[in-house]
């Protein structure tokens, strides 16, 4: 479960992005985060995984206050949570295999363990027979699907994405969408902030809009309600 | 940390000393210089302080009877001295004895004390021998007391000097080293910083999937022992070397033999140990500098 109780945050150079959050969001919750460009939706991304600390205000991560985790307990933090972003931030001259092994490496997974999980991965993204290819053989789609199976490979409770269709065509998107729901449909919580207007109103899920810092609309089955 | 971690951690610090071949060798360079200098250095520290501990060795109070004492004088005194707590052997040396022993040091020249044994001038006497060589002096104003002694000497001043010299090519190799140490460890954070550079998306989503701190720290802590280690091994090297062919033109003159020098072993395993144990701390220290700075979290 994720809360957020009267969160602020301003950045250094004295941009406001968010101002006075408060949300909820339950175990194995699918949710959007919608707003117009510059609302605060890859910082609210952001607070939940702990790359910016909040400014003011409590975030609970499954009741763990995360303002108050010290920097060296950060990385355990992590290992709950997958991280998905718009440019996949692969690493360029490893295999689609070695990228998602690479995510058990850095936690030091024992090898003999490795093997086995990452071959189920590619396979749950659909990318078991390409898994020798690298980043550059790839499609955008293939490479945003190595990259969740990334985040996923450790097995997270939480799977968080910043605009995961953003460099792609509709067709590659909704493989995309489809591969989400699945991952949630096996009890993972997912947030998505989105600008996919089409994604939002066909696939039904909690909408959380922000503007300016502050949530202006939270409805289930909601829709993305913008024009862009 | 497991075995597979720990080779996995040294095959990503091979990988980066060999991708960036010109900084290795540049920052190995620069503790190369470092270490030649405190290997020198070290040899002539562990010698001067052998040299010291051998000349307090023989560092003896030599006392001359008067002229015209009798046999059981001496051996009162003898006795007497050796009551005292602080003396630690006793010689007594006989007037024959000094005259051979003045003939031994002139070598060739001993004609000239030939004939001398029937109206021997020398007086008897004896070598005392402190505890501490360092009390020799007062061990030597003690024997003021005794009237049958006529006069008394000691080496005195050798022992300080050299003391006095080794500290201060100490200071002097220390303040210099330490220089040359910050520099090195300067040149191996540039090093390790080209690595976290060319690392830093690898680095990225290390942090991002949750790999500790340390799991990301270990590859530049090993890539800066390395440059370490490779820093030692050239200076080690030249250090043993010319000190061998010093000791080899010393112990094939026999006129030098004035100075004793330590021998290759064990003086060489703690040279190497001790210089390749500071070529691994300036690497570690000049990562530490460039991880601190770029892995703040
Ligand atoms: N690291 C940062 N430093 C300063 N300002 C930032 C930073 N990141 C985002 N901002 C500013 O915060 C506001 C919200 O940005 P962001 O959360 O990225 O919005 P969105 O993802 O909805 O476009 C914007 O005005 C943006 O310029
Ligand atoms: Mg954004």
């Amino acid at each position: 479960m994720i809360e957020m109780h009267d969160v602020y945050k301003v950045y250094g150079n004295g941009v406001k992005a968010l101002n006075g959050i408060n949300v909820k969001i339950d175990q194995s919750e699918f949710v959007y985060v919608v707003g117009p460009s510059g609302a605060g939706k890859s910082t609210f991304i952001k607070l939940m995984y702990r790359e910016e600390k909040p400014t003011h205000g409590v975030i609970l991560i499954n009741g763990v206050n995360v303002k108050r985790v010290r920097n060296w307990k950060i990385p355990y933090l992590r290992r709950n949570i997958g991280v998905v972003f718009q440019d996949y931030k692969l690493l360029p001259n490893m295999t689609a295999y070695e990228n998602v092994a690479f995510a058990m490496e850095a936690v030091e997974t024992p090898h003999r363990k490795i093997r086995r999980r990452v071959q189920e991965m590619l396979e749950l993204v659909g990318l078991y027979d390409r898994m020798n290819a690298l980043p550059s053989q790839l499609s955008g789609g293939e490479q945003q699907r190595v990259s969740i199976a990334r985040a996923m490979v450790n097995n997270p409770g939480f799977l968080i994405a910043d605009e995961p269709t953003g460099n792609l065509d509709p067709e590659n998107s909704w493989d995309i969408m489809y591969l989400l729901e699945e991952i949630n449909a096996r009890g993972t919580t997912v947030v998505m902030a989105t600008h996919n207007k089409e994604i939002v109103n066909t696939m039904r899920k909690r909408v959380i809009a922000v503007e300016q810092g502050v949530i202006v609309r939270d409805e289930q089955q909601g829709e993305y309600g913008y024009e862009d | 940390m497991k075995i597979d971690t720990l080779f996995r951690h040294t095959r990503e610090a091979f990988r980066s000393l060999t991708r960036n071949t010109w900084m290795t060798f540049a920052a190995s360079s620069a503790v190369a210089v470092t270490l030649l200098i405190f290997g020198f250095f070290l040899v002539f520290a562990f010698n001067i302080s052998y040299m010291a501990t051998e000349l307090d060795k023989q560092v003896a109070v030599r006392a001359f009877f008067q002229p015209n004492v009798t046999d059981d004088d001496i051996d009162q005194v003898i006795a007497q001295i050796k009551k005292d707590p602080a003396v630690a052997k006793v010689k007594f040396v006989s007037k024959e004895d000094g005259l051979r022993q003045m003939k031994e040091n002139w070598g060739d020249d001993e004609s000239f004390f030939r004939g001398l044994e029937k109206g021997n001038p020398l007086p008897d006497g004896l070598v005392i021998q402190a505890k501490d060589p360092q009390k020799t002096k007062a061990l030597s104003d003690s024997l003021d007391k005794y009237s049958q002694i006529s006069d008394k000497s000691y080496g005195e001043g050798v022992t300080n000097n050299i003391l006095g010299i080794s500290e201060w090519v100490r200071n002097a190799v220390f303040i210099f080293g330490l220089g040359l140490a910050i520099l090195a460890a300067f040149l191996i954070s540039n090093t390790i910083k080209l690595t976290i550079f060319a690392r830093r998306r690898e680095i990225e989503i290390m942090r991002l999937v949750g790999a500790s701190n340390w799991f990301i720290r270990w590859p530049f802590f090993i890539e800066g022992s390395i440059i370490g280690v490779l820093g030692a091994i050239i200076p080690t090297a030249v250090t043993l070397v010319s000190y061998n062919a010093v000791l080899g033109i010393l112990n094939a003159d026999g006129a030098y033999s004035l100075f004793k020098l330590l021998p290759m072993w064990p003086l060489s395993m703690y040279v190497a140990g001790i210089t390749t144990i500071l070529g691994i701390l300036i690497g570690v220290w000049g990562s530490m500098i460039s991880v601190r700075r770029f892995l703040k979290v």
